[in-house]
């Protein structure tokens, strides 16, 4: 005999504290009630024939005691769960995998494919051995388990239960990879894998059984695969969309596609795809959304199994203009690069006449002058700064220079051909360490950007009408993308996360966390790194990211599931992995668990029925 | 038995104060045609109604004797004188009154329960008493427990049947039960023999045969009237219980069954049947009075029935 719930060195405390106290209760219970009778006298005669079975009763009452101790030990056993040695590693461990991707949101088998693979999960749980234990998994891009490795088929019901559908892919290869860390060392480990099929498969192959449940029936659908939208940069109330639409069916097919903005059509025409089609389309010169930007498909002729994927969601950068100041005693090419973009409000003062208290400014060009930032001014872009007033230290004085090497990775400098840029003469910097620089010439950086007591800045080591970089088209890119990124309208905007992979959120790095708000309303907190909050979505929709504290914000961003092969829901008849065949399981019968515990409770029952019942029929008493 | 048990016995039950109004004028008329049998001739008092030994001024022809000097010459009869030439006088018989005695057990046990024994008793009492005193016979009542508790003094006459109406509604039952003591007493206290009607449950630990051989033995003609409440036998009782008596306070620990219940049924029977036996075998006239009979029944009919009224 093994104990597999409390241990003797708690159930034998325990015995001896509740048999105290059934005990004293039984002594109470011995307290009689006194009752009035007109005349005792008759009573006597009767107890008289009573007296002859006084030893009898007396018996009977402690038989009853001993009954209740009995049953006390009985329930205080079936505590400690007790088993015979050889059943305790006779049984099954068995990784139930459910898979909760996106394509199992289809309606083919009713409700969905994962309320019937939850159906068909809990069948099989209620058919495992009494030694059998099993933890369900629920399987999307990061495998997570619900319950522990449990024999108790109420407490994985209630697990399975608990599993719910995400817009994600799933990745079988992390979830193979968890199942096998939660088997390791265990006897006769398996894995039971509920899922259509649609999967991202691992390379390698398991090293347990997998077997299947298949789920699933139909293949039709058609998916929005790609959505992203971007402002144009002179032109920013108008949007150009890209857009794709796969048919993942084996026939033609129609599709009407509508864009909305704002919650408004805009936009509706209908697409012809051939079959297994991946059709891109660009919506070019769009007005009529400011911030949201949402397509939808609909499937003519067809009942689309998965209604799940025929939207896409797209967000605008909220517009507004970028309030610029200008310290200049003139400079022609500057001002015609500000005035490419009509979103932005210039003020041009004279070097002679700026004070530091000139007013609130989103970003302040210095041209060949250096002062110091307004209060209210958030950051401020050098041009050929002097050595007083300059946010970087001025090394040598150089010539005939150009950049030779820049990080093409950098906001402003993204998409800028700036090999051939000629320099007639110029200052190299002395960056500090915290300082980064984006532009250098073999004599030392010419670019630098970095921040001062809060401010960012981005200083040029020349004054560009010393260069031919004014009469190239990367100055004016150069100008409204050094501004674009200091009023944080990056060029390279995400319109759209992708849900199954980590988003990494601007937020303002003094915060620590903030409140996010998913597609289906729930509130989570997440935390602020960097400058940027992270969250792994499983959602598509809109999000709203809320920062409180000293620099409070609020941000919208959306996440599309956009992935094709999610979309192919057609079910895999069969599913090798790596080329291992897996099997179909099939769910056991439920029947009466072995288990010592269940019976000793049967028979605490039992008894306690026998018991009352000859109580109230005064035979134990 | 400790105080805590003490205090956690109920309270005895406590008998109504209401007035006695036992009967209607119907039935109050209906008493009046009736009267109380004496199959004894005992000396009255007063002349009344009821046929004694004595001879005197009655109306009923009784016997002769010889004349003697200072006789009556009226009561001369003077055709035994013309026929037989003897001077004999005529005897008439003379007419008392009847003495009768109401005893009510007024112990504890009389009021167990909601006191039904008690107000039964009191009722029975009241209509044979007005069914007396309608008679012109001397009614007393005393209330009898281990000892005469109360006593309403001798009276006659319909008129005062108010009076044993407000002796009957003051009476407060309690005490323990001991008639043969009681009885004692009261023959000691009444040297004038009579009917005496005992109204009681007859429970008495100390056997209810001295009470009436008390009667018996100094010659009075006793009745007894056996008040008896059904619930006694079929007490809704279940379960481990201390029992204790209502008067004496003694205690039976009892495991009440049904099988219990219906031998302590049958042995209260049988303790029924022992009185009834007692005084039939003792020619002593024996009614049992149950409580759930309607009380006019009782008296119009079954005690017509048993030769107690006619």
């Amino acid at each position: 005999m093994q104990l597999f719930g409390l241990p003797w060195s708690t159930l034998l405390p325990l015995f001896g504290g509740m048999a105290v106290a059934t005990a004293i209760l039984y002594v109470l219970k011995l307290r009689r009630r006194s009752v009035p009778v007109p005349f005792a006298q008759i009573w006597d005669k009767v107890l008289r024939d009573r007296e002859s079975s006084q030893l009898f009763s007396q018996l009977k009452r402690w038989l009853s005691f001993l009954l209740q101790l009995v049953l006390l030990a009985a329930l205080i056993l079936a505590l400690g769960d007790p088993r015979r040695g050889e059943q305790a590693s006779s049984g099954k461990n068995v990784v139930v995998l459910l898979d909760a991707s996106l394509s199992m949101q289809a309606t083919d088998v009713a409700p969905t494919r994962l309320e019937a693979a939850k159906a068909a999960a809990k069948r099989f749980v209620r058919g495992l051995g009494s030694d059998d234990r099993a933890v369900v998994v629920q399987m999307d891009m990061l495998p997570s388990a619900l319950s522990t490795l449990t024999g108790e088929p109420s407490e994985l019901e209630s697990a399975i239960d608990r599993v719910r559908a995400v817009d994600t892919a799933a990745d079988l290869g992390r979830a193979l990879a968890f199942a096998e860390d939660t088997l390791q060392g265990l006897p006769n480990p398996e894995v039971v894998l509920l899922s259509d099929g649609a999967l991202t498969l691992p390379n390698s192959a398991p090293r347990f059984p997998v077997r299947r449940i298949p789920v699933g029936v139909s293949d039709v659908n058609v998916a929005i695969t790609e959505f992203t939208a971007r402002r144009y940069p002179l032109d920013k109330s108008r949007v150009e969309v890209f857009l794709e639409v796969t048919n993942t069916n084996d026939t033609p097919a129609e599709v009407e596609l509508t864009l909305l903005g704002d919650g408004n059509v805009i936009d509706r025409s209908r697409l012809q795809l051939a079959a297994s089609e991946r059709l891109p389309r660009f919506f070019t010169d769009i007005s009529g959304a400011n911030r949201r930007l949402e397509a939808r498909i609909q499937l003519r002729g067809k009942r689309d199994a998965l209604p799940a994927d025929d939207r896409g969601y797209a967000l605008m950068p909220e517009r507004r203009r970028a309030r610029v100041l200008v310290v200049s005693k003139g400079n022609t090419y500057l001002e015609a690069a500000l005035l490419l973009d009509e979103y932005l409000d210039v003020t041009y003062i004279e070097p002679a006449s700026y004070t530091p208290t000139a007013g609130r400014f989103d970003v302040v060009i210095f041209d060949n002058v250096a002062f110091a930032l307004p209060s209210d001014a958030s950051s401020a872009l050098y041009l050929n700064p002097p050595a007083e007033g300059a946010p970087v230290k001025l090394g040598k004085a150089i010539e005939g220079f150009g950049f030779d090497r820049w990080n093409k990775k950098h906001p402003v400098l993204r998409f800028l051909a700036l090999g051939d840029v000629q320099v007639a003469r110029g200052h190299a910097f002395s960056p500090e360490k915290t300082d980064e620089v984006i532009g250098e010439s073999d004599a030392g950086p010419i670019l630098v950007s970095g921040s001062r007591a809060g401010h960012s800045f981005l200083t040029l080591g020349f004054d560009p009408r010393d260069s031919d970089f004014v009469l190239r088209p990367a100055w004016p890119l150069f100008i409204l993308g050094a501004i674009d990124t200091f009023v944080a309208e990056e060029t390279g905007y995400l319109s759209s996360y992708r849900t199954g992979t980590a988003f990494r959120i601007p937020a303002p790095s003094g915060a620590e966390t903030a409140e996010l708000t998913t597609p289906r309303g729930n509130t989570v907190t997440v935390p602020i790194k960097e400058g940027r909050a992270s969250y792994f979505g499983d959602q598509a929709g809109y999000y709203r990211l809320r920062v409180s504290g000293a620099d409070p914000s609020e941000h919208e961003f959306a996440a599309n599931l956009a992935d094709a092969e999610e979309s192919r829901i057609k079910p895999r008849a069969e599913l090798d992995i790596a080329g291992k065949k897996t099997s179909i399981a099939v769910a056991g019968t439920p029947g009466v668990r072995r288990r010592l515990w269940a019976y000793l409770l049967l028979a605490v029952v039992v008894v306690s029925c026998v018991e009352w019942w000859t109580y109230h029929r005064r035979v134990t008493v | 038995m400790n105080l805590l048990d003490r205090l956690r016995r109920p309270a005895p039950h406590k008998p109504s104060q209401k007035s006695l109004d036992l009967f209607d004028d119907e039935f109050q008329r209906k008493l009046e045609m009736l009267a109380i049998v004496s199959r004894r001739v005992f000396t009255g008092r007063m002349r009344a109604e009821r046929r004694s030994k004595k001879k005197g001024s009655g109306v009923e022809f009784a016997d002769h004797r010889d004349y003697v000097p200072g006789d009556d010459f009226r009561y001369v009869d003077w055709n035994v004188y013309q026929r037989f030439g003897r001077l004999l006088v005529r005897l008439y018989e003379e007419e008392e009154d009847l003495s009768i005695y109401f005893l009510i057990d007024a112990s504890a046990s009389m009021a167990f329960g909601d006191g039904r024994k008690f107000d039964q008793a009191r009722r029975l009492c009241a209509a044979l008493a007005y069914v007396g005193l309608a008679n012109l016979d001397r009614v007393t009542i005393a209330a009898v427990s281990d000892q005469v508790v109360s006593r309403m003094p001798t009276t006659r006459g319909k008129g005062r049947i108010f009076k044993a109406f407000q002796f009957l509604s003051e009476l407060k039952p309690g005490g323990h039960t001991n008639l043969g003591e009681a009885l004692n007493t009261f023959v000691a206290q009444h040297k004038r023999r009579g009917l005496a009607v005992l109204i009681s449950d007859l429970y008495d630990p100390q056997g209810f045969e001295h009470g009436i051989n008390e009667l018996r033995f100094n010659k009075f003609e006793p009745y007894v009237l056996n008040v008896f409440d059904p619930r006694d036998a079929q007490p809704q009782l279940k379960g481990d219980l201390r029992l204790y008596d209502c008067e004496s306070g003694e205690e039976r620990e009892v495991t009440v069954t049904d099988a219990l219940l219906r031998k302590m049924e049958q042995a209260l029977l049988e303790y029924r049947q022992g009185i009834e036996h007692f005084c039939t075998s003792r020619q002593v006239p024996y009614f049992s009075a149950q409580v759930d009979t309607p009380f006019e029944e009782v008296v119009l009919d079954l005690f017509r029935r048993g030769g107690f009224l006619r």
